[in-house]
């Protein structure tokens, strides 16, 4: 599965910060995750535990944010959620848009000690 | 035990392999090594079409091989027979290959006095998209039976790719496979996208691939 390749980028990019920041201890895990990324939250999720399993972040708890895929109207300026709205600005139905967000998929923070 | 605080990273998930990659890059170019990055779905042609591409390119340049497809080591032996030198990677089922894993199997390939590396990823058309290895050009491969919707379905590999191979057009008469529907639904993905149809078993295309390759190949070094 692409998911589990990609969180163990994840835990990767987490050791190096902790051994970096001298933590010691790591509760939380807040991913971030666009609605236009590849990664499907619920298969992050699935896929976690088998990440994690024998390392330092084993037993950590994981949280994702969805970011909406937001674009701004070319035409009105209006900001609106093209996947809601089919691509299509639901002011003035201008199909010129620019994306603002939505392909993200970062490591947000650690709640750690 | 201390009291538990937010720490922020605010880092994207691939930008470590992306700085990785990067620096395997700027070393492969001191060192005038070639670096192409094989990518397709199991079973599109990408053993047979390496076959073929070692046979044009042998004499004229010291080329080695890195198998990473999945848990064999058959790919490996096809390649040797050629006479090349060839390493199979272990990847422990992982769906990918990324920067470093590249790194290691340059290592083991000891490429010292090669000009031209290949490495054949694992069979997959998402996560290989998403991990640059370090090389210097991205092919891909999409063989006729697997539809000429793929552009549509995998955009990022497309847009990352460098040359597409359309491989087994010696069968397209027995698919409905609108070759003129891929070439403009992959450039319009990625408008510098070389393409090139290819039959890696009658030879068809092989030509104009192989010549492209060593165009490549020549260019970087010279600017090494
Ligand atoms: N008809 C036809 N078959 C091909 C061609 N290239 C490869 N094949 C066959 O497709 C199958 C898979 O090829 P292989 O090179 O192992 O694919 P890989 O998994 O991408 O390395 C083999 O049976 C090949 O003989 C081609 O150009 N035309
Ligand atoms: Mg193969
Ligand atoms: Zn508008």
């Amino acid at each position: 599965m692409h998911e589990l390749g990609v969180v163990m980028e994840v835990v990767k990019t987490v050791q190096r910060f902790a051994k970096e920041n001298g933590v010691t201890q790591i509760d939380t895990i807040v991913l971030q995750i666009g609605e236009l990324s590849s990664m499907i939250p619920r298969y992050v999720h699935e896929c976690y535990p088998a990440a994690v399993d024998g390392t330092e972040l084993d037993q950590t708890k994981l949280k994702i944010e969805i970011i909406p895929a937001n674009a701004l109207c070319k035409n009105c300026q209006q900001v609106f959620n093209i996947m809601k709205n089919r691509s299509i600005c639901p002011e003035c139905e201008s199909p010129e848009w620019g994306l603002l967000s939505g392909r993200e998929f970062t490591i947000k923070e650690i709640v750690a000690c | 035990m201390g009291v538990f605080k937010v720490l922020e990273i605010k880092e994207g998930v691939f930008e470590n392999n992306d700085r990785q990659a990067d620096l395997l890059r700027k070393e492969l170019k001191q060192r005038g090594l070639f670096l192409l990055n094989l990518m397709s779905s199991p079973g599109s042609g990408k053993t047979t079409t390496l076959v073929n591409t070692l046979n044009r390119l042998k004499e004229e340049m010291k080329i080695g091989v890195m198998e990473a497809d999945i848990d064999s080591d058959v790919d490996a032996h096809t390649i040797a027979k050629q006479g090349c030198k060839v390493i199979q990677l272990h990847t422990g089922g992982m769906c990918h290959l990324d920067a470093e894993m590249t790194r290691q199997g340059l290592d083991g390939l000891e490429s010292g006095e090669l000009d031209l590396a290949i490495l054949e990823n694992v069979g997959n058309l998402v996560c290989p998209a998403e991990f640059d290895t370090g090389a210097v050009k991205n092919a891909m491969i999409l063989s006729v039976p697997e539809g000429d919707d793929k552009p549509l379905k995998y955009p990022l590999m497309f847009s990352i790719c460098d040359v597409l191979l359309i491989n087994k057009i010696d069968v397209l008469e027995h698919f409905d496979f609108d070759l003129d529907a891929v070439r403009e639904r992959a450039t319009k993905l990625n408008p510098n996208l070389k393409v090139i149809p290819i039959s890696a078993r009658t030879g068809e295309g092989i030509d104009e691939w192989v010549r492209w390759l060593c165009q490549e190949v020549k260019q970087w070094q010279v600017e090494a």
